[in-house]
């Protein structure tokens, strides 16, 4: 991977990039994260595989991952929205492939890309799941509660 | 081009063994499709929240339990996810019997998925006999591992157990068997004109497109790319025993076919070759019970492309997430590229090219733009739709 790029487009964006074995990570702050995206295709382009969208609840945010491979190299943007307003732009006009990525990060995390076509319906999670009851994926979401409120036991 | 999304039938809820099931909204008008919806999730078990739940070796025969076909596959992405963290360094052996199963896995899937266009097409002599070659496969594995299809055999640091000692003869004998069928499945594939004129030109999509939407495995190397996780990013023992990539660049169904007898037959070839040149030594180590604070990614090529698997750990015994992304996933998108232009007779084929998880073709739902109706239309009526359509096409001609 050239790194130099890569340190050029994190101070453009200002963000700072780590390393641990095959994977380097580039964070931003979630209102970057599209313009580093957009660079990495434009001045990296061989990085053009999205392999997939990764969000995790960290409290009091919720962080994503953008997993870019290509060769021997993982390259991933990482970012954070915060709990209480988990809002994001879609980069499905840059990164089709994002599509039912985004739409899967919504279903169990409740992260909104705005942008997104997807937004308004579920892709994974069951019609049934109640509307009132946390993503699945948080640290809130107590799957014995969430049961009984489908009436499944 | 309006519709109202409110038309969605949902797709009957449960396969047992399967985790992928999709659900396609096909738009028509007349008998070409126009538009494409899908949506997934109808078995959606929460594997990723449970994982959360179970301890770092538990969760190696859970996430195995995720596919019935490429079990190994999630095993060891998994299991290698956990040895990058561990910084362990695996047994040679280890790596080169993770290769064999991994290659024979390939095969089997790939049998499954050409008698599966068979079925599709109405060539069910052709799906009979690839089902009982790819038995011989089985029965490799059953030797090998103890099990047919979840084989609990990849674990942290290695494998559970060598291989039996007499396995040799039955390898060579049955790779030899294998390469043999392969050779005559492909003149014969090919020589049968229903196979041909349901496949050839069907679910063709330009390169730019393919690029944009990152599919994985055959539908990539179908399109002339050829990217290959075990050549580019080698993984067990790939990178002593080198993989040759196969594509092709018609894109369409026939291009696929060929593909996938081609990577059988190489498939054959390396484990083969894997057997000859395989150390001697241990195969496993002994693991801590807990794994450093961190984060990985790993992926292999399963069978039908890249299994990418994310995790990361708090420092302990149990993950604190597990991120899994299966090819399906990523060819999702491609697979409804495919169908727009072509007639609701292809359906069969096209959806199966792509080789889904095949509990995804229980029921489709379609809605005619001109009538606007719509009915619910199941598996099985719609291969013999998709018969009875290109039977009557040739009495036409």
């Amino acid at each position: 991977m050239d790194s130099e790029k890569l340190q050029e487009i994190a101070i453009r964006v200002g963000g700072q990039v780590a390393k641990f074995r095959k994977s380097t990570i580039l964070t931003v702050s979630p209102d970057r994260a599209k313009e580093a995206c957009q660079l990495i295709l434009t001045e990296l382009p061989e990085f053009h595989h999205l392999s997939t969208i990764t969000g995790i609840d960290d409290d009091p945010s919720i962080t994503l991952y953008y997993h870019f491979w290509q060769g021997k190299d993982f390259l991933t943007v990482k970012t954070g929205v915060p709990k209480t307003d988990p809002v994001i732009p879609s980069f499905v006009d840059i990164l089709p492939s994002a599509l039912l990525y985004e739409a899967e990060v919504k279903d169990l995390l409740g992260v909104l890309f705005q942008g997104n076509p997807l937004m308004q319906r579920r892709l994974l999670l069951p019609d049934s799941y109640p509307p009132e009851a946390p993503p699945p994926l948080r640290k809130e979401a107590d799957p014995e509660k969430i049961r009984r409120m489908m009436e499944l036991e | 081009m309006q519709y109202s999304p409110e038309n969605m039938v949902p797709f009957g809820p449960v396969h047992p063994a399967l985790k992928e099931p999709e659900y396609f909204k096909l738009i028509l008008e007349g008998e070409k499709i126009v538009e494409v919806i899908p949506r997934i999730g109808y078995v959606h078990r929460g594997i990723e929240r449970a994982a959360q739940d179970r301890t770092w070796i538990k969760n190696v025969y859970l996430f195995e339990r995720i596919c019935g076909i490429c079990s190994f596959a999630h095993s060891i992405a998994y299991t290698q996810a956990i040895e990058t963290l561990l910084q362990f360094e695996v047994p040679r052996r280890a790596r080169y019997i993770r290769l064999i199963i991994s290659e024979l896995e390939r095969i089997h899937s790939h049998l499954l998925w050409l008698g599966l266009v068979g079925y599709w097409t109405g060539f069910d002599t052709l799906f009979m006999w690839i089902w009982k070659d790819r038995e011989h496969v089985l029965d490799l594995e059953e030797a090998i591992t103890g099990n047919r299809i979840h084989k609990s055999y990849s674990t942290i640091s290695g494998v559970r157990k060598d291989l039996p000692d007499n396995i040799g003869d039955a390898l060579k004998r049955e790779m030899k068997y294998i390469e043999e069928r392969s050779e005559y499945y492909k003149t014969l594939v090919f020589s049968e004109e229903t196979l041909v004129s349901r496949t050839k030109g069907i679910g063709r999509i330009n390169q730019d497109i393919t690029k944009k939407l990152c599919p994985v495995g055959p539908l990539l190397r179908c399109n002339g790319f050829s990217r290959d996780v075990r050549v580019e990013d080698p993984y067990a023992a790939y990178d002593e025993i080198i993989p040759d990539v196969k594509t092709s660049h018609d894109g369409d169904i026939a291009s696929l076919l060929l593909l996938r007898i081609e990577e059988v037959k190489e498939s054959c070839r390396l484990v083969l070759e894997a057997y000859e040149k395989i150390p001697s030594g241990p195969v496993k180590l002994t693991i801590p019970r807990s794994v450093p604070k961190g984060e990985a990614m790993f992926h292999v090529e399963a069978p039908r492309g890249e299994l990418f698997y994310f995790i990361r750990s708090p420092g302990g015994t149990v993950p604190d997430r597990v991120k899994i992304r299966t090819p399906t996933m990523a060819n999702l998108l491609t697979a409804s590229e495919m169908l727009k232009g072509h007639t609701l007779a292809d359906v069969p084929v096209v959806l199966t090219g792509m080789d889904p998880c095949f509990g995804c073709m229980d029921r489709v739902s379609i809605v005619e733009l001109d009538k606007s109706k719509q009915w619910a239309i199941r598996g099985e009526e719609l291969r013999q739709y998709g018969i009875d359509w290109y039977k009557q096409r040739r009495n036409k001609n």
